[in-house]
C-alpha cells in the first residue's frame, strides 16, 4: 500500500465489516448448495462461494496485520470519504423503495407523482421561489406523464394500475 | 448481386426514411436505462409484418444499431449503461463527463460507434459464409474459457486492490447464481425469499450498481452533477477526429473484436465491450490512464459493441443461429416474412439480403449526423437541468426502466437494494465494475463449465476437454498473457530505474 493513501480508521473498520459480511454470505451460500438435488447445480456456486470466503478472509487478515502494525506489503483499495447530507441520502433510498413497494397497491401513476414530488423536495438545495414552485412541479408532471405515455401506450408495458383501484 | 445494384435498391426514399426512423427510435430507447436493444427490436417487430422483407429488415437493423449506440448516452452522462453493451463505456465515459469533457465523450462515442458498426457490416457483406464457421467452432468449453478471459479484466479494473477486485468478482458470480438454476432447475441462494426466485436480472443489477450510488451522492450535496466549461464548445468534432486518428489501432482492434464476439452465439455486445476494453487497457501506452477518463476506453467499448451488430447477423443469416439476443428476435421476424436462413439465402434471396446489408451500412452512416445532434441535445439537457429535477427524473427513469424489463416490482426492489450495497461497497474500495463483470459472465461460465464437465466425464477425458482443444488453448494463452502482462510491463519499466539507482 502506498504511504500517501492511508485508509482512515473508520474506512478501515468498514473494510473489515464488508469482508466479514462476505465471509458470512459465502458460508451461507456453501451451506445452501448442500440442499440441491443435482450436483451440477451445486458445483459452480460452491466453488465460487469458497473462493469468496477465502478472498474475504485474506482481506480480513490484512486488516488485522495492519492494525497490529505488521506490514503485509499488499495493496488495499482506498475507502472513500462521503461528505454531504445523510438525511437526504436516506430519504432518497426510502422514497425509491417506498415507491417500488407502493406501486402494486396504488398504481403506477399515483406512486410516480408522489415519489417525484418527494424526491424533488429531497434534492432541492436552493431556496424555493414562486417561479420554482410553479415550474418544477409542472416539469415533473410533464416528465412523469411523458414517460407513462411512452411506456404504457407506445411500448405497451403493463404498468400496475393498483389493487386498490382495480 | 452484392454491389451497386443492391446499394441502389437500398437507397429508395422509403428505405432511407425507415433507416432514419429506426436510428432515432433506437437511440432514444437505448438511452433509457432498462430498455435494451432486444426490447427495442421486439417492440418494433409487429410493425414490420406488413412490410416487404428488405425494408422490414432495414428498419430492424437500424433500430438495433441505434439502440446499441444510444446506451452510451446514459453511460457517459449518468454512469448508467443504457444497455448492457455500454458497461465498459461508463468506466472512462463518466469520468470524462465529470471533469467537463462530456461533449467530447459523446462525439467520440458517436464516431466510434459508426466506425465499429461499419466494420461489422462490411464483414457481413464480404466475409459472412467463411466467418460463420467461427460460431460452429465454439463449443461449451470455449465459452467457459472466454468467460474466464473476460473475468481476467478484473485485474485491470481493480484500481486500488486486486484482492478487493477479485472478491467483488466472486460476489458478482455468486449473485448470478441466485434463482432457478438453468442446468437442473434447482432453486439456489434464495434463502426462502419469493422475491429472489426469478433471479437477479443483469440489467436491473447494472442500473442498481452503477446508477443508484451516483444518485445517493448526487442528492447529498448542492454542487453540479457534471463540470461544465465556461464557454460552449460545440460538438468538438475536429478534436474527436484527431483523438480517433491517434487511437486508430485501438479503434480497428476493438471493431474486429466486436465483430468476432458478435459472431459467437450468446456472447453479445456486453462481452465484446469488456474484451475490447480489456485489450485497450492492457496495451495502454505511458500517459494513457484508463478508468480515469481516457478517451481510448470510450472508443474501445463503443466501436466493439456496434461491431457486434454486423457480426451477430453473420451466423443469424448464414446458419440460422442468432449471434446476439436481438438477432433472435429478428430471426423470428425473418421466418414470419417467409425467409429461410442458411447458406443458400445468400444465393436464392440475394436481392433481399444484400439490400438489407447495404441498408444497414446506410443506417450506420446516418447514425453520424443523427447521433451527433441527439448526443448534443442529451448533453445539454443533462447539464442544464437543475439538480432538483435531475435527481427525481433519473430516479423515476431507473424505476420505470427496471420495471419494464420483466414487468416486475421485485426487480425494482432488488435494483434499489443492490444499488445501496454497491454504494456501501464502493465506500470501502470494492468497485462496482468487477461485481457487474461477475454477474454478466457468471451464467456463460457456469453453463460452459457444466456442459464441458458433463461431456468430458462421459468421454472420460476431462483434461483433454478443458485443455486439449486448439481454440481453448489459444484463449487460455491470451488469459495468462492478459494477467501476466501488467506485472511483466511493470518489471520491465522498473528495470532501468533500478539500474539507474544502482
Amino acid at each position: 500500500m502506498s504511504n500517501e493513501h492511508q485508509p482512515t480508521p473508520a474506512g478501515d473498520a468498514g473494510t473489515a465489516i464488508v469482508a466479514a459480511s462476505m465471509v458470512i454470505f459465502g458460508t451461507l451460500a456453501i451451506t445452501d448448495t448442500y440442499e440441491y438435488f443435482d450436483f451440477d447445480s451445486a458445483v459452480f456456486p460452491r466453488t465460487i462461494a469458497a473462493a469468496l470466503v477465502l478472498l474475504a478472509l485474506v482481506i480480513l487478515l490484512q486488516w488485522v496485520a495492519q492494525r497490529t502494525g505488521v506490514s503485509t506489503g499488499a495493496e488495499t483499495g482506498e475507502p472513500v470519504e462521503s461528505g454531504g447530507s445523510w438525511p437526504r441520502r436516506i430519504a432518497l433510498v426510502a422514497a425509491m423503495l417506498g415507491a417500488a413497494l407502493a406501486m402494486p397497491w396504488i398504481g403506477f401513476q399515483v406512486t410516480a407523482l408522489i415519489a417525484f414530488a418527494v424526491l424533488l423536495v429531497v434534492a432541492m438545495h436552493d431556496p424555493w421561489t414562486p417561479a420554482r414552485l410553479i415550474v418544477y412541479p409542472a416539469v415533473g408532471l410533464a416528465i412523469v406523464m411523458g414517460f407513462y405515455f411512452l411506456f404504457a401506450k407506445l411500448l405497451m408495458v403493463p404498468l400496475p394500475v393498483g389493487r386498490w383501484f382495480a | 448481386m452484392s454491389g451497386l445494384e443492391a446499394f441502389l435498391a437500398a437507397l429508395t426514399p422509403l428505405n432511407l426514411l425507415l433507416a432514419v426512423i429506426g436510428v432515432i427510435a433506437g437511440t432514444v430507447i437505448g438511452a433509457i436505462p432498462g430498455l435494451t436493444a432486444t426490447m427495442a427490436v421486439a417492440v418494433l417487430v409487429p410493425f414490420t409484418f406488413g412490410m416487404p422483407p428488405a425494408p422490414a429488415l432495414i428498419l430492424m437493423g437500424a433500430i438495433y444499431t441505434g439502440a446499441i449506440y444510444g446506451g452510451a448516452y446514459s453511460a457517459i452522462l449518468l454512469n448508467t449503461p443504457g444497455t448492457p453493451s455500454a458497461i465498459a463505456t461508463t468506466l472512462d465515459g463518466y469520468p470524462m463527463a465529470r471533469r467537463g469533457d462530456g461533449d467530447l465523450a459523446m462525439t467520440l462515442a458517436c464516431l466510434a460507434s459508426v466506425a465499429g458498426g461499419l466494420v461489422g457490416a462490411l464483414a457481413l457483406l464480404t466475409l459472412a459464409p467463411p466467418l460463420s464457421q467461427v460460431a460452429l467452432a465454439f463449443g461449451p468449453v470455449e465459452y467457459f474459457w472466454l468467460a474466464i478471459f473476460g473475468l481476467s479484466l478484473i485485474s485491470a479494473l481493480s484500481e486500488g486492490s486486486l484482492l478487493k477486485g477479485l472478491a467483488g468478482g466472486a460476489f458478482g458470480l455468486l449473485i448470478s447464481c441466485i434463482g432457478v438454476a438453468e442446468v437442473s432447475a434447482d432453486v439456489r441462494l434464495t434463502f426462502g425469499s419469493q422475491t429472489l426466485i426469478g433471479g437477479i436480472n443483469v440489467v436491473a443489477a447494472l442500473i442498481g450498481l452503477f446508477c443508484i450510488p451516483v444518485l445517493i451522492d448526487l442528492v447529498a450535496t448542492p454542487g453540479r452533477h457534471l463540470h461544465v466549461a465556461a464557454e460552449p464548445r460545440g460538438f468538438r468534432l475536429a478534436e474527436a477526429v484527431s483523438v480517433l486518428m491517434r487511437k486508430k489501432v485501438n479503434l480497428l482492434r476493438s471493431s474486429v473484436i466486436g465483430t468476432i464476439v458478435g459472431i459467437l452465439p450468446g456472447a453479445g455486445g456486453s462481452v465484446a465491450g469488456i474484451v475490447a476494453y480489456s485489450e485497450a487497457r492492457r496495451s495502454a501506452r505511458p500517459g494513457e490512464h484508463y478508468g480515469k477518463g481516457d478517451p481510448g476506453g470510450v472508443i474501445a467499448s463503443e466501436s466493439s459493441n456496434n461491431a457486434t451488430v454486423g457480426g451477430g447477423f453473420i451466423p443469424t443469416l448464414v446458419l440460422g443461429i442468432p449471434g446476439t439476443p436481438p438477432d433472435a428476435v429478428i430471426l423470428g421476424a425473418l421466418l414470419v416474412q417467409g425467409l429461410r436462413t442458411g447458406p443458400s439465402l445468400f444465393t436464392e434471396k440475394a436481392t433481399i439480403v444484400y439490400t438489407f446489408i447495404w441498408g444497414l451500412i446506410i443506417a450506420t452512416v446516418l447514425m453520424l449526423p443523427i447521433g451527433l445532434l441527439l448526443g448534443r441535445y442529451a448533453y445539454k439537457s443533462i447539464i442544464t437541468l437543475p439538480k432538483a429535477l435531475l435527481v427525481p427524473s433519473v430516479a423515476f427513469m431507473t424505476i420505470i426502466g427496471t420495471f419494464a424489463i420483466r414487468n416486475s416490482t421485485s426487480d425494482v426492489v432488488i435494483m434499489i437494494i443492490l444499488g445501496v450495497i454497491g454504494w456501501i461497497l464502493g465506500r470501502f474500495g470494492f468497485a462496482a465494475a468487477p461485481i457487474v463483470l461477475g454477474i454478466i459472465l457468471g451464467p456463460i461460465a457456469e453453463q460452459g463449465f457444466v456442459q464441458a464437465w458433463t461431456i468430458g466425464s462421459a468421454q472420460q477425458d476431462l483434461v483433454g476437454m478443458f485443455f486439449g482443444r486448439p481454440i481453448s488453448m489459444a484463449i487460455i494463452a491470451f488469459t495468462v498473457f492478459s494477467l501476466a502482462s501488467p506485472l511483466l510491463m511493470r518489471r520491465w519499466r522498473l528495470k532501468p530505474e533500478i539500474a539507474h539507482v544502482e
